[in-house]
């Protein structure tokens, strides 16, 4: 219900009950906030966005506190301003001063907020934090002693993945956000997607860098450094350039990396298109098999959703697709296929891939994707890094000549494109299975893409007799709670289900540079939709390179290394 | 399992999240304290992130991660003993017994632990060792009182 409330002496109509934080923002106001979480209930836990309401003695927190008609608020009173910039100094009290070498400088809310309240000495000492940082995982790094404890990434890690790999440990000024029994993340339940980097508003979570390792081989003479650019990252990148021609930025990315002394930039782009081809192969294999109950198939793409499945629902397993990830079949293509076309030794070969995901860091360690100790990913950079690569070597993308990707592996259709957002994967599959299984000429592939890129939906498409039912999740909670609800309705129409960890899929991925808020992954969608038009192919096997690979070699998972090319 | 805890889950059928604090209080009465193991176990019982379980096991000083001394000092130190000096006694008793509040020592001897009130302030200040109860403690009365014990342990060994 509408109504009115005074807000610095103005009137304003809003929505009784809503949030006093939301209608407040809604009509342009600036709060200021440290734990707050759109589409998160709220805690409270940082007082910044108090504000004054009049016939209350204690000032009040605005996200926690429901609009009630008539009443009268003051956001930026002595007392209020006063107030904030005290909450901001305390929290900058135990906070490390080493801004100059931290990770986030200049892309810290803390930081912005001490400018904001105009902070300009440390006017409370509480001692240094003693907690050790915490480099154990393979991609996740945790850094206590600038952690706020402002909650977000134990409520994204526990609500969003329902995972809880970090919670808080002990209570009052002794609190710290640590991991069971005080381990490192390594042996915790953590499934490295790095939501918790996302959310962090300072430099307590970040990922594990790789970005020396890369710079050591580009400065290696004998190794011949290959970048595998994945189209996601292709489209965080877009989203970034302010300049308006935004089409060439495959091109432009290319040749900046060439100038960093890059022997090759591939599009990882034909090994999706490979991947979309096997899974819709097996796809296609368990739809005709008489018992059928492997199905429905699961995708394999998401490392952080195999994590979670061998940890929390290993009953899952058989249901998962066994094909690489497009990034270690581009790996794999290039370490074993293109260094043997070329008469390379493997191990002077360094690949780099580029995606938006941090648990690709975590999935270039598993033991199947290596190969006498030698990995078919070498380093992995997420957007974040490799914006921070090409600003150490003073690369401009808004100011660089073009230059095309290198053969063979140059190409994406636009079912690769796809990949990089939820509900895209299963199109890309469903087309490649139409194809597969011959639907009749006459009828058209239809897919009817989700309105909404955080909703989960189901569609079916009909293919020759069969109606092939495909559905779509992304986030661990969405994909937890659609699999326990079709395992106990019993239903057996869902065939395929695209399972994606973060939200919105990888156009939400934890590697994707920081952002507040969940809006994000639409825009890059958008993006993506944009560039799938201008794809050569749009099914996966019209990329004509991919085809041809597909049919050479096995792609199934622990297969490709014993099928000598 | 080693550990035999189907008893106590027993007493709790429904698994239910509010079972937590209860079922962690009756494995610590049997146990002593609880290990990694343990919270293991009843994560999967309840099912419950092992995290959230150390994260509510952590907030409560009540609960142990270790096993405590032959020798159990609990320090009270509600508002009457805190009043009547307790802070100075756990200084003092620390010095003694040569650990820090929440520790055991090395031969597994001495344990100390500082607890809210106990219940008893008239009397205060007062110590709990191995539910036995010593009030109106003083500096000399706490040292006396560690010596004894000491004494008594040197004779056995």
């Amino acid at each position: 219900m509408e109504c009115k409330i005074e807000v610095n002496h103005k009137t304003l109509k809003v929505q009784e009950g809503e949030s006093l934080l939301s209608a407040l923002r809604q009509h342009g106001f600036k709060i200021p906030t440290m734990c707050h979480m759109n589409r998160f209930s709220p805690t409270g836990a940082c007082r910044l966005c108090v504000v004054e309401v009049e016939g209350k003695s204690d000032l009040i927190t605005s996200c926690s506190f429901p609009v009630e008609a008539g009443m009268k608020v003051q956001t930026n009173s002595q007392r209020v301003i006063k107030a904030r910039k005290s909450l901001v100094e305390l929290l900058l009290s135990d906070h490390p001063d080493d801004c100059l070498y931290c990770q986030r400088n200049g892309h810290c809310e803390l930081q912005w907020l001490a400018a904001e309240m105009n902070v300009k000495e440390r006017k409370y000492f509480a001692g240094k934090q003693k907690d050790n940082p915490d480099y154990s995982s393979t991609s996740v790094a945790r850094d206590p002693a600038k952690c706020v404890l402002c909650s977000r990434c134990v409520r994204i890690c526990e609500e969003v993945q329902r995972v809880t790999a970090i919670d808080f440990i002990s209570r009052g000024t002794r609190t710290k956000v640590n991991s069971a029994f005080h381990k490192g993340l390594n042996v915790s339940s953590c499934i490295h997607c790095g939501q918790c980097i996302q959310v962090c508003p300072t430099a307590a979570l970040t990922d594990i860098s790789h970005l020396e390792k890369v710079n050591a081989a580009l400065g290696n003479k004998k190794k011949q450094v290959m970048f595998v650019i994945s189209p996601a990252a292709i489209v965080s990148v877009t989203e970034l350039i302010q300049s308006k021609s935004k089409n060439k930025v495959r091109a432009r990315l290319t040749a900046a990396l060439k100038r960093l002394g890059a022997s090759k930039v591939f599009d990882s782009g034909t090994a999706a298109d490979i991947h979309v081809m096997e899974e819709a192969r097996q796809l296609a294999e368990l739809i005709r098999s008489k018992d059928k109950k492997d199905l429905p198939l699961i995708s394999s793409c998401c490392p952080s959703w195999i994590r979670y499945a061998e940890g929390f629902k290993p009953q899952l397993t058989q249901h998962i697709a066994k094909v690489k990830s497009p990034g270690h079949i581009a790996g794999s293509l290039i370490k074993l296929n293109y260094a043997r076309e070329h008469d390379v030794a493997m191990e002077d070969i360094y690949t780099v891939s580029v995606t938006p995901c941090v648990a690709k860091k975590y999935e270039a360690s598993w033991e199947e994707n290596t190969h006498k100790g030698v990995s078919e990913v070498d380093a992995v950079l997420t957007v974040r890094e490799l914006f921070l690569l090409l600003r150490s070597f003073g690369l401009n993308l808004e100011q660089i000549e073009e230059e095309e990707m290198d053969a063979p592996y140059n190409h994406s259709s636009a079912a690769a494109i796809k990949l990089g957002y939820s509900g895209g994967k299963a199109e890309s599959v469903a087309q490649e299975l139409f194809n597969i299984m011959g639907g009749s000429k006459k009828e058209a592939f239809r897919f009817m893409q989700p309105k909404s890129i955080t909703s989960k939906r189901e569609t079916k498409v009909k293919i020759g007799k069969t109606q092939v039912g495909f559905a779509w999740v992304s986030s661990i909670a969405e994909a937890e709670d659609y699999l326990n609800e079709l395992g106990e309705s019993k239903r057996d129409d869902i065939h395929y289900i695209e399972v994606m960890a973060c939200l919105g899929g990888c156009a939400g991925g934890g590697g994707q540079p920081i952002s507040r808020g969940f809006e994000q992954p639409k825009a890059r969608k958008k993006i993506s939709v944009e560039m799938e038009k201008k794809a050569a192919w749009q099914k996966a096997s019209g990329n004509t390179m991919a085809a041809d690979l597909f049919e050479r070699f096995s792609f199934r998972q622990n297969e490709i290394w014993e099928d000598p090319f | 399992m080693t550990v035999e805890l189907e008893h106590i889950f027993k007493v709790y059928p429904n698994s239910k999240r509010e079972d937590l604090i209860p079922m962690l209080q009756a494995i610590q009465d049997e146990q002593g304290y609880l290990t990694e193991e343990v919270i293991h176990e009843v994560g999967k019982y309840l099912d419950i992130s092992v995290n959230k379980i150390y994260g509510v096991a952590t907030f409560y000083d009540n609960f142990r991660f270790g096993p405590v001394g032959r020798y159990h000092f609990r320090l009270c130190h509600g508002t009457a003993c805190h009043v009547a000096g307790a802070s100075t006694l756990q200084k003092e008793l620390q010095k003694l017994l040569k650990i820090n509040a929440g520790e055991t020592d090395k031969n597994g001897l001495f344990s100390l632990e500082v607890v809210s009130c106990i219940g008893a302030c008239g009397l205060a200040p007062l110590i709990e060792v191995n539910e036995e109860y010593y009030t109106n403690i003083t500096l000399e009365s706490l040292k006396a009182l560690v010596d004894k014990i000491r004494e008594k342990e040197n004779d056995v060994l």
